[in-house]
C-alpha cells in the first residue's frame, strides 16, 4: 500500500489552508453571525438588530428573493436553450456564432455590467431610443426599466453565460448515441432536449443555477448603481447601516438574513451532491 | 553567455535606478482623501506635483476611499485600528475627510491640533473651521472648499424656476415628474435636499443645526415627512448624484438637486447642456466642507504641515480649488479674491450669488439629529 501523506505529515501540509480558511472566513463569519444577536445599547445578546432590520427593511427582504430568484429561473431557462441549441443545433454557422458570442458577458465585472445597463435602460437611453426610432414605442410611452427589472435583467445577461458555460461542457460530454437514435425514430429536438438531454445534465444544472444564485445575492455594485430609489436589495442596505451610521449590528442581523437565503441554496447543492453518491464537486 | 551577460546588464541598471530612486524620493508622504475620484485627482494632478516640486526628496503617494461617510468611515477605522494596536507611529500623514466623521475623529482622539502652528491658519475664518456637525474641532481642520447643493434646472423648460420649498412644491404639483433626486441611500445631494425640506418645515431648523441636542425635538416631524412622502409620489427617483445629473442631461427630468461643484465641471466638461442653471431653495439647502486633518502619531508631521500649509495658501486655493475644480475657497473668501481674475470670480458666482450663499446656504444638521433625520425618513417615509 502506498501512503503519500501519513498522519502529521497530511496535517502539517493542510495547516496554512486550514488556518487561512478558518482566520479569513471562519472566524469573521462567526462573529458577523453571533454579534447580529448584540444588543450594543444594553450590551446584552437579543433579537433587536432583527426587528428593527426587518421593520426598516421588510420589503427589502422580500425584494431581495424574490430578484435573485427571479433571476436565477431566467438564467436556467436561458442558458438551457443556449446550451441546448448548441449541442442540437444543425446550422453549423449559427452554432458556431453563438458559441462564440455567448460568453462575452463573463468578461466583464459587474460594475461595468450595471455601468452599461444604466446608460442602455435609462428612460432616454440606448433601448428606448432604438425602440423609438423603429416606431415600436411612442416618446410618451417610454419607461425607465432602472429599478428591480433593471437589476433582473443585468443579473441574467452577466450571469446567463457562466450558467450556459457549464450546461453545455456537460451535454457536450454525454453520448450522443441516445440523441442519434431518439432523432431516427422522429422526435423533434426541443422533445430530445427536455426528454433525453436534460435529465441528464440535471446534476450541473442544479449546481450552475445555485452558484449564480449565491453570486447574485451578493452583488452590491448592481443593486446600488441601477436602482434608484426603494425598494432596494440587502446588500446595499448593509452598506447603508455601516457607512452612515456606522451600525454594524443592523447590517449583522441583515447578513444574517442573506446567509440564511444561501444557507438555503447550498443545502440543495450539499443533497444534490449526496444524491449523487459522493461528495459534490 | 551573451543571455548572460545582458542579465547583468539589467540588473546593474535596476540595482543603480532603484539607488537613484532612493536618492531622488527619500520621503513619502502619505495622504487619504475621501470624496470622489476628482478630490484625488486634485491631489495626484495638481497638489501632489506642486508640493514635490517645492520639496524635492519628497513624493506624495494618495489613495482615494470614496464619497460620503462611507469613504472618510474607512480612513476613521484605519486609524482606529492603529491605535487600537498601540503602534508609536501611523502610516497616513494627511487625510482630507468629510464633516461627520471628523467630528468623530476628534472626540476619538485620533488627529494632531495644528492649525496654529501653520502659516495659513489665520485664513481658517468660516464656522465650519470652528464646529462639525456639533463636534467643537477648532484648530484641528483647514477646510480644503467648501461645497454646497443646489437646484440645477433646464431655463429652455422651465421660464420660472422655484424659489422656495414651498414653491418647489407647488410646481411638482403642476409638473408631475419633472423634478427628480436621489433618495437618501445614494449619495449627498439628495440627503441635502431632504435636510432643506426638514429645515423648512420640521420646525426646528435652529435647534438641528446649533444644538443642543434632545431627542423630544426629533419627534415632532411626522407631518414634514408625511408631506415628504406624498411630495415623493409625484418625482422621480434617480440613481446617485451622477445620476441626477446624467438624468437632466439626457432631458429625463428638467429639475433635480445636486453638487454645484460637480454640475460646474459636468457643464464644463459638455456632459450638460451649457444652458443648465442653478438655484439654492430658501429657506436654505446644506453644504458641507471637506477637511485637511493630520492623524495624532502620523509619520511625517512637519510634512504634513507644509502641505496643507500649501494648499490652503490663497494662490493654490485659488487656482486649484476654485479655478480648475469649481468649488469655493476653504479659506477666507477675501484673501482668494485677489489671487484671481475677475472673469473666473464672476464665473463662480454667476447663478449663486454671495448674497444667495450667506442667506441659504446652511450646514447639515448635528450628527445626532443627522441619524435621527435619516433613520425617521428610512421608517415614515420609504416605508
Amino acid at each position: 500500500m502506498h501512503r503519500p501523506f501519513a498522519g502529521w505529515t497530511g496535517l502539517a501540509l493542510l495547516l496554512p489552508a486550514l488556518l487561512m480558511v478558518g482566520l479569513l472566513f471562519v472566524y469573521p463569519l462567526g462573529f458577523s453571525l453571533a454579534y447580529a444577536f448584540r444588543n450594543e445599547q444594553t450590551g446584552g445578546w437579543d433579537l433587536t438588530n432583527f426587528a428593527k432590520a426587518f421593520d426598516l427593511y421588510g420589503r427589502d427582504i422580500a425584494l431581495t428573493a424574490g430578484v435573485t430568484v427571479l433571476s436565477t429561473a431566467l438564467v436556467g431557462v436561458l442558458a438551457i436553450a443556449i446550451a441546448g441549441y448548441i449541442t442540437l443545433g444543425e446550422n453549423p454557422r449559427a452554432v458556431k456564432a453563438l458559441r462564440w458570442i455567448y460568453r462575452w458577458p463573463l468578461f466583464i465585472p459587474f460594475v461595468v455590467a450595471a455601468q452599461l445597463m444604466r446608460t442602455f435602460l435609462a428612460k432616454n437611453g440606448m433601448l428606448n431610443n432604438t425602440l423609438m426610432s423603429l416606431d415600436l414605442v411612442e416618446p410618451l410611452q417610454a419607461i425607465s426599466l432602472l429599478d428591480w427589472r433593471g437589476v433582473v435583467i443585468t443579473f441574467v445577461w452577466k450571469q446567463l453565460p457562466f450558467a450556459a458555460l457549464l450546461i453545455s461542457g456537460a451535454m457536450a460530454a454525454m453520448d450522443r448515441s441516445l440523441m442519434e437514435s431518439a432523432r431516427g425514430l422522429g422526435a423533434g429536438r426541443l422533445r430530445i432536449l427536455i426528454e433525453i438531454v436534460l435529465p441528464q445534465v440535471q446534476a450541473t444544472v442544479w449546481v450552475s443555477l445555485i452558484l449564480s444564485f449565491v453570486t447574485m445575492l451578493s452583488a452590491l455594485s448592481v443593486p446600488m448603481m441601477i436602482i434608484a430609489g426603494t425598494p432596494t436589495l440587502l446588500t446595499v442596505d448593509m452598506a447603508w447601516r455601516v457607512n452612515s451610521y456606522g451600525d454594524y449590528g443592523v447590517a449583522n442581523a441583515l447578513g444574517f438574513v442573506s446567509f440564511a437565503m444561501s444557507g438555503l441554496a447550498a443545502w440543495f447543492y450539499l443533497r444534490q451532491g449526496m444524491r449523487e453518491g459522493g461528495l459534490p464537486k | 553567455m551573451k543571455l548572460l551577460r545582458r542579465t547583468l546588464v539589467v540588473s546593474v541598471a535596476l540595482a543603480l535606478g532603484s539607488l537613484a530612486g532612493t536618492a531622488n524620493a527619500q520621503v513619502t508622504l502619505n495622504v487619504i482623501s475621501g470624496g470622489s475620484q476628482n478630490m484625488v485627482d486634485y491631489v495626484t494632478d495638481y497638489l501632489g506635483p506642486l508640493f514635490e516640486k517645492q520639496n524635492p526628496g519628497v513624493k506624495v503617494s494618495v489613495v482615494g476611499t470614496g464619497p460620503d461617510d462611507a469613504g472618510s468611515q474607512k480612513m476613521m477605522e484605519k486609524l482606529q485600528a492603529q491605535k487600537s494596536a498601540g503602534m508609536a507611529t501611523w502610516d497616513t500623514d494627511v487625510i482630507v475627510p468629510n464633516q461627520q466623521k471628523t467630528g468623530e475623529m476628534v472626540r476619538d482622539g485620533l488627529l494632531l491640533k495644528y492649525r496654529d502652528s501653520i502659516p495659513t491658519g489665520k485664513y481658517a475664518v468660516s464656522q465650519s473651521a470652528k464646529m462639525a456637525l456639533g463636534v467643537d474641532v477648532d484648530g484641528y481642520v483647514m477646510p480644503m472648499f467648501e461645497s454646497q447643493t443646489a437646484l440645477a434646472y433646464n431655463p429652455d423648460l422651465i421660464k420660472n424656476p422655484p424659489a422656495s420649498y414651498d414653491e418647489l412644491r407647488s410646481f411638482v404639483a403642476k409638473n408631475p415628474k419633472a423634478f427628480g433626486y436621489n433618495g437618501i441611500k445614494g449619495g449627498m445631494s439628495g440627503v441635502a435636499f431632504v435636510v432643506g425640506w426638514m429645515y423648512a418645515y420640521g420646525g426646528n431648523a435652529q435647534a438641528v443645526q446649533q444644538g443642543p441636542y434632545d431627542a423630544k425635538m426629533s419627534a415632532g416631524w411626522q407631518k414634514a415627512f408625511a408631506d415628504l412622502k406624498s411630495f415623493n409620489q409625484q418625482v422621480v427617483f434617480t440613481p446617485g448624484n451622477a445620476g441626477t445629473l446624467d438624468m437632466l442631461n439626457r432631458g429625463e427630468i428638467a429639475m433635480g438637486p445636486v453638487w454645484v461643484d460637480m454640475f460646474q465641471t459636468w457643464k464644463a466638461e459638455g456632459r450638460l447642456p451649457p444652458n443648465m442653471k442653478l438655484k439654492i431653495l430658501s429657506p436654505g439647502m446644506p453644504g458641507q466642507p471637506y477637511y485637511y486633518a493630520i492623524p495624532a502619531k502620523a509619520r511625517n508631521v512637519e510634512l504634513a504641515k507644509k502641505f496643507i500649509a500649501l494648499a490652503t495658501s490663497p494662490q493654490v486655493q485659488a487656482e486649484g480649488i476654485v479655478k480648475r475644480f469649481n468649488w469655493y475657497p476653504g479659506i477666507d473668501a477675501n484673501v482668494v479674491k485677489p489671487a484671481l481674475d475677475t472673469k473666473t470670480w464672476n464665473q463662480l458666482f454667476v447663478d449663486v450669488t454671495p448674497a444667495d450663499l450667506a442667506k441659504n446656504a446652511k450646514p447639515f444638521p448635528l450628527a445626532p439629529y443627522f441619524k435621527d433625520l435619516r433613520e425617521q425618513y428610512e421608517s415614515q417615509v420609504q416605508n
